[in-house]
């Protein structure tokens, strides 16, 4: 029997959709409280959110039934393992939003906070759907919550650069959402039921055949843009780079990771039915995932703007984590699903840092930004702790992610692609040795720099909290990996070599 | 309708959609392009209600005038929300082509990329 | 014709044919999509809902959770047509250190256009001839009573609250066209536009709050009283269509070129 935690299910998609809704009924007189508001909204969806976990935690995977209907009459909402991602993800937009607070001073007049804060809410609402619900056509939907805002909120900060790469990311995304339901559309026809686990079921009865593998392809196609694999991942320097920090933050650490639970909701379905051969498939991730690593940190070298090199630096962490699914085996696809969480968490304080820096000083290259350890001591040594993380030594959350991916494809034989993840981080580490290097040992060029102080406590406090989190959490690594490993070892034997 | 085995209802779905992306990928002008996206928008609906008719099937109104069988009412309401969303899309499309053009003063492809 | 284009559209049309071809045929009956789920709802449609429309029953009381996503994707649209910068003067650009004050920078003073409320009625945007000015003007209340009449009786023939968003955004803009976008926008006013633009979520809220207070359920209309389904109903189709409604002319009147 469930607890009565699993009631708050739908509320916790519910508040921030309606959150935003209200934000600029709200906001109407006082734009500036549209920020407050969302973080209050924000606050409470995180306390229904730690509920949702707690249940799941003492009473295993739950599901509700929408409107009263049972399955697969009526909409299915699901809370699963994979769900839990909407804890962090709620608590990463928590620590964000303070940080937007005077951080949009400069990005855009006050009267357009309102909508802001409601593209953030529905950014929020949108994710969290995503991950909750047992529905294929409400999957459908929920993405275009998620895309819709994550466009909108690329071009708000600036013309027409900020707008034509949101509308190449539009482009792009709407083909991939196409993609998607075109798949569920041919799944529907097939099972004639547009409920997750049910189609798992009928799909077994239909059998394998070409709809089913195309309808997988058309998935994979649409989440591997999503996530912005090789080679469809051109729409993401220019969209990340070009938001304003706080919005990077949210694309790269929260956005692009849609794609992967999309991916493994698709996974679940398919195994369940145990329709297909995944062989191929894999060996195909397991080589976009391994280009995409080399070459995300191969372009992040030669980048001088450091919110273009943080962009292609998550261009190429998604590739271990891909590499890492791909690899199928125990280790590395626990250590991949983990590593969804500490890349979030240390993408976020990387580009919350970038985004003091770049607020104080007006600069954003690193030539320009030499020697603002002195100036900015605490944003400097955040970023520092980042930098140290991504890179993956330990004591940091980076670490434990890497080893244990690495550990997964020598456990799966394919020992050269564990070198392509030591190269990858060789390549960041270059970069960031350039850039600490730059910023602590290095005289200003620049009087704005030399002159810096440190950024307000509102975006302060976000910044210092995170870093010591990815302080934390490398030590404490093994909680998050003891957590996903039931629901990844449940999910193996069906996707394992 | 089947034609050596295909279903041409399909098949026509899959060309106009076909015809979409070309228009997606091919057109220098962002309006032409959006158009594109539109047209793929619409041969995805056109796939959807298609697989809910019935031969000699009566729309799901349960009114006098109609009898089984019955087309599907379940692709009908997809395509209502699939067209709520793809407005949804070309309203925020179209914001940003408008925001182009005011800073740039061209909408083609050609010209944006001669841009420095 | 563009080698490189018709060479991605021919390894993606493949595919896709393939994945068509192999699909039941649609037309009979005894397809998957008309035996299972879709059985259920012609057969106990009617009494379960109090609908006679199966498809707005679909949408508004087996599957209403995607309508309110749905509603939630155009309140999107909008939201995002407001977050971006109007006006035309380009930004100030390039590697300018911002004052470290506080105070908020106009970014678009120097070419704002002064906002609709203050501007005096002038003619409209486009040329139109005397001809089109009247007959629109003629025929907008016979369009709005087509809206309301597919709105009213939206549970008993094809019609319901997004088809009437639809025709009645149609009539304002199309009387926006014609009289100028200054009489458009007073037809909404502004105080009450950020309320009209989240009536429809808000109301999928209410109602999903009313149905779980009810019935125990988000959503949930009681099956056996079609009062109280038939009103829960209602204000969820009204809310679409105002909701709706407001949020296309907005977008409309707020896309500035």
């Amino acid at each position: 029997m469930t607890g009565p935690w699993a009631e708050a299910l739908p509320w916790v998609i519910t508040l921030p959709l309606v959150g935003a809704a209200l934000t600029p009924a709200v906001a109407a007189r006082r734009p500036r409280v549209a920020g407050y508001w969302a973080w209050g909204v924000l606050l409470v969806t995180a306390v229904l959110a730690s509920g949702l976990v707690v249940e799941l935690t003492t009473g295993g995977p739950f599901a509700y039934d929408l409107g009263g209907w049972a399955a697969p009459y009526g909409i299915e909402l699901r809370f699963d393992h994979f769900s839990a991602w909407v804890l962090p993800l709620t608590l990463l937009f928590v620590v964000i939003v303070p940080f937007s607070w005077r951080y949009l001073d400069h990005a855009m007049p006050d009267e357009r906070r309102p909508a802001f804060y409601a593209l953030m809410l529905l950014n929020a609402g949108g994710m969290i759907g995503f991950c909750v619900t047992g529905d294929f056509f409400n999957l459908f939907v929920f993405t275009e919550v998620v895309a819709l805002s994550s466009y909108a909120l690329v071009a708000v900060g600036g013309r027409g650069l900020a707008a034509f790469a949101a509308l190449k990311y539009l482009f792009l995304g709407a083909v991939s959402s196409l993609l998607m339901l075109f798949a569920t559309a041919q799944l529907f026809v097939l099972t004639g039921s547009l409920n997750m686990a049910e189609v798992s079921l009928r799909l077994g009865e239909v059998g394998g055949g070409t709809a089913v593998m195309v309808a997988f392809a058309a998935f994979a196609v649409s989440f591997m843009v999503k996530t912005a694999m090789f080679p469809v991942h051109v729409w993401l320097p220019d969209a990340h780079a070009i938001a304003p920090s706080p919005v990077s933050a949210v694309l790269s650490g929260l956005v692009v990771k849609v794609g992967v639970v999309g991916m493994l909701r698709v996974y679940q379905v398919y195994f369940g039915a145990e329709v297909l051969e995944l062989g191929a498939f894999n060996q195909a991730l397991v080589w976009l995932g391994a280009v995409s690593i080399v070459m995300g940190a191969f372009f992040a070298i030669f980048q001088d703007d450091i919110k273009l090199m943080l962009a292609y630096s998550t261009i190429s962490n998604v590739g271990y984590i891909v590499l890492g699914l791909g690899l199928a085996s125990p280790y590395a696809v626990i250590g991949a699903s983990v590593h969804v969480f500490n890349h979030a968490l240390i993408k976020v304080t990387l580009f919350l840092a970038a985004g003091a820096i770049i607020h104080q000083t007006g600069f954003r290259t690193l030539s320009d930004l030499r020697g603002i350890a002195r100036s900015m001591p605490q944003t400097s040594a955040a970023m520092a702790i980042g930098a140290v993380s991504i890179v993956g030594l330990p004591p940091t959350a980076g670490f434990v992610c890497k080893w244990y991916i690495a550990l997964g494809a020598f456990e799966a034989n394919q020992a050269p692609f564990g070198f392509a993840l030591v190269f990858g981080a060789l390549f960041i580490f270059i970069y960031y040795i350039r850039m600490l290097n730059a910023f602590y040992f290095q005289k200003p060029v620049h009087e704005a720099v030399a002159q810096a102080r440190e950024v307000p406590w509102s975006m302060r406090a976000p910044i210092v909290l995170l870093a010591a989190l990815c302080l934390i959490l490398g030590v404490l690594g093994g909680i998050p990996l003891n957590f996903v490993e039931p629901a990844v070892l449940d999910l193996l034997p069906f996707w394992g070599p | 309708m089947l034609l050596f085995g295909l279903d041409l209802d399909y098949v026509a779905v899959v060309v106009l959609f076909c015809v979409g992306l070309y228009m997606l990928v091919a057109k220098s002008n962002l309006l032409k392009k959006l158009l594109g996206l539109n047209v793929m928008e619409t041969a995805v609906f056109a796939f959807i209600v298609t697989a809910g008719m019935v031969e000699g099937g009566d729309p799901p109104i349960m009114v006098a005038g109609t009898s089984a069988p019955y087309a599907s009412p379940i692709p009908h309401a997809m395509v209502l929300t699939g067209i709520v969303v793809a407005v949804s899309v070309t309203a925020v499309a179209l914001a940003l082509i408008v925001q182009i053009h005011a800073h740039f003063g061209t909408i083609e492809i050609d010209e944006l990329k001669e841009l420095p | 014709m563009r080698p490189w284009s018709l060479l991605l559209v021919l390894l993606v049309a493949l595919p896709l044919v393939a994945g068509v071809a192999t699909l039941p045929p649609h037309d009979a009956p005894d397809a998957p999509i008309h035996t299972q789920v879709g059985a259920r709802y012609l057969e106990r449609g009617v009494a379960e809902t109090g609908m006679k429309n199966m498809v707005t029953a679909v949408l508004l009381n087996y599957r209403g959770f995607d309508t309110f996503i749905e509603v939630v994707v155009i309140f999107t649209a909008l939201a995002a047509v407001l977050a971006l910068p109007r006006g035309s003067a380009p930004l100030p650009r390039g590697s300018r250190p911002p004052p470290t004050g506080t105070g908020t920078i106009p970014e678009d003073a120097s070419a704002r256009r002064p906002r609709e409320e203050e501007d005096p009625e002038v003619a409209s945007d486009v040329p139109v001839s005397p001809v089109v000015r009247f007959v629109v003007r003629l025929l907008a209340p016979f369009m709005a009573m087509f809206a309301l009449a597919m709105l009213f009786r939206g549970h008993i023939t094809p019609g319901g609250g997004f088809q009437a968003a639809a025709v009645l955004a149609a009539v304002f803009i199309a009387l926006g066209l014609v009289l100028g976008r200054n009489r458009a926008a007073q037809l909404v006013p502004v105080d009450w536009r950020p309320w009209l633009q989240g009536v429809a979520p808000l109301a999928f809220a209410l109602v999903a709050w009313v149905g779980w207070r009810l019935t125990g359920a988000f959503l949930g209309y009681p099956i056996h009283d079609h009062t109280v389904q038939e009103a829960m109903g209602f204000v969820l189709e009204i809310a679409i269509a105002v909701g709706g409604g407001v949020i296309l002319v907005r977008l409309f009147l707020e896309m500035e070129a």
